[in-house]
């Protein structure tokens, strides 16, 4: 799946810490979905949409 | 700082928690029953009727670290998870198909008898290698 986050991410100046503290995650966690090697799940997925204030959609998309 | 250089796999907080659980609830469960082991190896223990108990409070004990684990794994960070996940899935694969080819090459006499503590290290072996890989695959 295809994705995002990264470029949200640079929008607003966040490192990964800062992202993965603000989703509850690991920095190893957003760094794997900002790479493609890890789909996040969906009750993740709509966390990182709310945090966004975005669609899912929006952020992921199938390859 | 370069974000997509490797580092050192980081735990959420929570994780951390909930491993330094594990550790304790290990220790809390291996020393007794090293100590056991010695003691029955040994016959310091004089009835069947006090190893039997002694027997019976390590394996409680070694429920508290199944219980500690399962708490760890259902709290955990999700790429945590999957790593853990893997790793167990490649523990019990290797364990039981291993376990199943020793039985034959046995059977064959092309090699001695092993106790299960063989096992039981070729399981914990595989476990912290598929994690170990897991979390640099990750990282």
């Amino acid at each position: 799946m295809k994705n995002r986050l990264k470029v949200l991410r640079a929008e607003r100046d966040w490192t990964q810490a800062q992202l993965a503290q603000a989703l509850e995650v690991s920095r190893q966690t957003v760094n794997a979905i900002e790479t493609g090697k890890f789909d996040p799940s969906l009750p993740l997925a709509f966390r990182i949409a709310h945090l966004f204030e975005e669609h899912i959609e929006e952020i992921f998309e199938p390859e | 700082m370069n974000e997509a250089k490797k580092t050192h796999w980081a735990a959420t907080e929570r994780d951390q928690k909930n491993q330094r659980h594990i550790i304790l609830w290990s220790l809390a469960w291996i020393l007794p029953f090293l100590g056991v082991n010695l003691a029955i190896e040994n016959d310091w223990i004089g009835s069947d009727a006090l190893a039997l108990a002694a027997t019976i409070g390590v394996t409680v004990l070694g429920l508290g670290v199944l219980l500690a684990y399962r708490r760890f794994l259902r709290n955990a960070d999700e790429l945590m998870r999957k790593i853990q996940l893997d790793a167990l899935a490649l523990t019990v694969g290797v364990g039981v198909v291993s376990g199943f080819s020793y039985t034959l090459l046995e059977g064959a006499g092309i090699v001695a008898e092993a106790e299960a503590m063989t096992l039981i290290m070729v399981m914990v072996v595989t476990y912290i290698t598929g994690v170990v890989v897991g979390q640099r695959r990750f990282s």
